[in-house]
């Protein structure tokens, strides 16, 4: 398959703080690449090397098999950290100045601004926007005339519940078109929901790289409880995927080696005659998540 | 090169503070015009009363004088700072609004985000001097009989002059916004250094205790200034005797620009190297 994006070996310093620490990867055509990791954790440094806002101190890059220039740029479609528009022209305005720098035409931007929403505040000014709107100005910026790749760092930071669901399904639907797409995001949930690869980084480092469906294979945790949690105790050590408990007052906590379905479990419960009171499914924190892939990995 | 005039034009189109300081420019230089003859008047009111023969009233709007006498006034530093102003704006906007990361994210070089600033002043700088000319040509013919052909052209290379000192003060506010990237400090510290700094400098440069030979006059906005130096008010020349510039002269375009270019070429290094 065709090497979209190749990093190799990339360091960036400020200071005394190492953002990025010997970083490689490879984004293949048709993926959709997700950079997982706290705050802090080198997405953004990574992403404005690679857009050529920012000089690594080592390490090299390669944007479709050549090293990257204002041309490759131009294939891309962008938004990193945050939206950046001019506050006293419309965002028709502002698309024909991105439209103009790309050598496109202007009959792109109707549909990008129909796709985001925006198509009736077409010619009010970028500052009267709340965030919710810069933001998926920034989104319609990036899908101006549908570039082969579309780079969004945190692209659902900020939006209402709705607007983080509109702007998923849109870029699902974008890369079922085939556009590669690089995400960078704090939010596992996020990742798992919308990438086929994932990279997941701590303190500038890749700790691992992969499909998700291998990488995230860590069930969460299940809250359970039922009228004798004694029963429930010594039955749930005889599940195979069984890891490990927490006890609470009313209820308990299990952890699994693998992912668990909640009906699976229930019926493995009813089975063993306990009839649970309780089921519910933990999600666990990235933090909780990185600890435990760490831990694995030593 | 039409494709970055393209997207600068879209920049300033609607944008109010471009249109209220350029406008603000030709209101001050037309006040400045209206108050420089009955100012120089009044001298020469003052000084007939001391002289057994009155020293007749000046005109200074005829040709071929008009060209120099308002290419002289349209750039003392008082109004071209105006325009000057405008370009910082315009600059440190793109680092303020982050729009300058925006464009290269989105395919600009480095190289073309300062094209386009280049390109934009030397359009602005092209346009006020088209107006000027016009306006100096207008008020020229208002106020001179015997008009000939040879009397309006004979002074017109001011014009130039006009442009060229037009264009590196501009090239001078744009080494500051890029370098500094903040409106309100590059506004500052460039009102600071035309009007403060750098007379203060002129002054100490110019005794011999310094320096043997006096470098003031090289002095970056000094230099640009000095294009279109003086007036030409023949009545006072004739009689206080003053040797005063009569045309404009090669070598001093010649120094404006070379700092211009110098300028330019700092703030692409600077760009190229430094995070955006």
């Amino acid at each position: 398959m065709e090497t979209v994006l190749s990093i190799k070996n990339i360091s960036k310093r400020y200071g005394k703080i190492q953002a990025v620490n010997g970083l490689s990867l490879d984004v293949k055509k048709g993926q959709v690449f997700g950079i997982l990791g706290p705050n802090g954790s080198g997405k953004t440094t990574t992403l404005s090397v690679i857009l050529d806002l920012i000089r690594a101190n080592s390490g090299s890059f390669q944007w479709f098999g050549h090293d990257p220039d204002k041309e490759s740029r131009k294939r891309i479609g962008s938004v990193i950290e945050s939206p950046n528009f001019f506050p006293y022209l419309s965002p028709v305005i502002n698309l024909k100045i991105v439209a103009d720098i790309k050598d496109l035409g202007y009959e792109d931007i109707d549909r990008v601004l129909m796709l985001t929403g925006l198509f009736e505040r077409r010619n009010t000014r970028f500052k009267t926007f709340s965030f919710g709107m810069k933001q998926r100005l920034a989104v319609a910026s990036a899908l101006l005339g549908n570039p082969d790749v579309l780079i969004l760092d945190e692209p659902t930071n900020g939006l209402d519940p709705q607007g983080i669901a509109h702007i998923r399904e849109l870029i699902l639907q974008i890369a079922g078109e085939g556009t590669t797409i690089i995400i960078a995001s704090h939010l596992l949930d996020e990742i798992q929901k919308i990438c086929s690869h994932v990279a997941v980084l701590n303190k500038g480092k890749k700790l691992f790289d992969g499909k998700v469906s291998e990488v995230l294979a860590i069930s969460d945790s299940f809250e359970l409880s039922a009228t004798n949690i004694e029963l429930l105790i010594s039955t749930i050590k005889f599940h195979p995927a069984y890891l490990s408990l927490t006890p609470g007052a009313e209820s308990i906590q299990v952890f699994f080696k693998d992912t668990v379905h909640p009906e699976e479990l229930n019926r493995f419960f009813y089975q063993n005659g306990v009839i649970l009171t309780h089921l519910s499914e933990r999600k666990r924190s990235l933090e909780q998540h990185f600890l435990e892939l760490l831990d694995n990995n030593k | 090169m039409i494709k970055l005039l393209k997207i600068e034009f879209k920049k300033i189109l609607t944008y109010k503070i471009f249109w209220t300081l350029t406008g603000l420019y030709f209101v001050f230089l037309s006040l400045g015009l209206l108050m420089a003859e009955f100012m120089i008047n009044n001298i020469v009111d003052n000084m007939n009363k001391h002289l057994p023969i009155p020293i007749p009233h000046v005109t200074i709007y005829f040709f071929p004088w008009v060209w120099q006498n308002i290419a002289f006034f349209a750039t003392i530093r008082y109004v071209l700072i105006f325009p000057a102003i405008v370009i910082i704006i315009l600059i440190t906007n793109e680092f303020t609004f982050k729009t300058i990361r925006q464009n290269v994210i989105n395919g600009m070089s480095k190289a073309e985000i300062i094209s386009s600033k280049l390109l934009l002043i030397m359009l602005i700088s092209l346009i006020m001097t088209v107006l000027l000319t016009i306006g100096t040509f207008i008020i020229g013919v208002a106020h001179t009989s015997d008009l000939t052909f040879s009397m309006v052209a004979e002074k017109s290379a001011f014009i130039i002059g006009f442009f060229i000192t037009m264009l590196t003060f501009q090239v001078f506010a744009l080494f500051f916004g890029f370098i500094l990237r903040n409106t309100g400090l590059s506004i500052a510290l460039f009102t600071l250094y035309v009007f403060i700094v750098e007379p203060i400098l002129y002054h100490f440069l110019k005794s011999p205790i310094v320096f043997k030979n006096n470098i003031s006059p090289y002095l970056p906005v000094n230099s640009v200034l000095s294009v279109t130096e003086y007036p030409s008010i023949q009545v006072l020349k004739n009689i206080m005797g003053l040797n005063l510039q009569d045309s404009i002269s090669v070598s001093a375009c010649l120094i404006p620009l070379g700092y211009a270019a110098l300028m330019i070429g700092i703030v692409y290094c600077v760009l190229v190297k430094k995070d955006l």
